[in-house]
């Protein structure tokens, strides 16, 4: 995987020079949200499974989708949802921590639109959710933090969309 | 590859979210990231002098060397190579990590020198004399973020 300071370092390599002034000033922010980040990563890892409940609560549940029928039923199937659910929560701290969303294309987005239709996984509810999941975060976070988990929440939708 | 991508390598590799270790790990990282800019930018605005001044401190050590035959060519080849750590130490610091080294500098790297015919032992002594005169140009928390590097590189030679 890459994160944001590895980024910097393998272009300036090929070119044999230092770290450029812009690439500097741009680590030293990245330096400086860094309590932000592990922060929030904290707060996220801690309630994981409330922020899924509450997603699912606010996004999924009382639909169809949870019924005979539905892409949410039976049970095996609920779980592997929120299994889902978890591992975009995963990847997205995980990317917001390197400030890097390549971790999310290589171990998540891959194929996932693919994979989804051909198990009938619905992408609109997914989508849903994954929307639901950045204010459930946001308010878990606060603002600051919640902005840049934004940031590779919508990479999820755009990269399911 | 940073602290940053190792750490969250681990994790991933254990299916879980970052540990509380692994989130206190990256949150020293981060606080000293200030210091870790200053001591990139100190060792690239000090590589000539670094590389000229423990050139000289190396011959004193070691004159029957490569570089110090009075082949200005292949003198300025192995300076060349010796400015190249010094920009490998400071992708480290940046990185908060020996990686950089390791992959660009360190792998292949025996291979390389006695193929060129440059004793590793005198390479040793150069690196050695190179960390010495890079840390007087260093503070010394900056000092203490880069010496770790130029110690790995002087016990890889």
């Amino acid at each position: 995987m890459q994160d944001t300071i590895t980024a910097a370092i393998n272009p300036a390599d090929e070119k044999g020079s230092y770290l450029a002034s812009a690439e500097l000033e741009a680590l030293k922010q990245y330096f400086q949200s860094g309590s932000l980040r592990v922060k929030a990563a904290s707060q996220i890892g801690a309630s994981a499974s409330s922020i899924i409940s509450e997603t699912v609560a606010k996004s999924l549940l009382y639909g169809d989708i949870t019924c005979p029928g539905g892409n949410m039923y039976p049970t095996r199937r609920y779980a592997a949802c929120l299994r889902d659910l978890t591992y975009f929560l995963r990847y997205a701290t995980y990317a917001m921590l390197a400030a890097d969303a390549s971790i999310l294309d290589e171990r998540v987005l891959n194929g996932l639109r693919e994979t989804y239709t051909s198990l009938g996984v619905p992408i609109e509810a997914t989508l849903q959710a994954v929307k639901a999941m950045k204010e459930v975060v946001t308010q878990r976070v606060g603002a600051d933090a919640g902005q840049q988990m934004d940031v590779y929440l919508d990479h999820i939708i755009s990269g399911l969309s | 590859m940073s602290i940053v991508a190792k750490v969250i390598a681990q994790s991933d590799e254990a299916n879980r979210f970052l540990s509380s270790a692994e989130l206190t790990k990256l949150q020293s990282f981060f606080d000293n990231g200030i210091t870790r800019i200053s001591a990139a930018r100190k060792l690239e605005a000090n590589q000539q002098k670094i590389v000229d001044e423990g050139s000289k401190r190396f011959w004193a050590q070691c004159s029957d060397t490569p570089s110090n035959r009075g082949l200005p060519e292949k003198t300025a080849l192995c300076q060349r190579d010796q400015g190249w750590y010094i920009r490998l130490v400071s992708y480290c610091v940046l990185a908060g990590n020996s990686k950089p080294m390791e992959d660009i500098g360190l792998d292949g790297m025996r291979d390389m020198y006695v193929s060129l015919g440059v004793p590793l032992a005198n390479l040793k002594i150069a690196m050695r004399c190179l960390k010495e005169i890079a840390m007087g140009t260093l503070t010394s928390e900056e000092g203490t973020l880069a010496a770790p590097y130029f110690e790995q590189l002087i016990r890889a030679f």
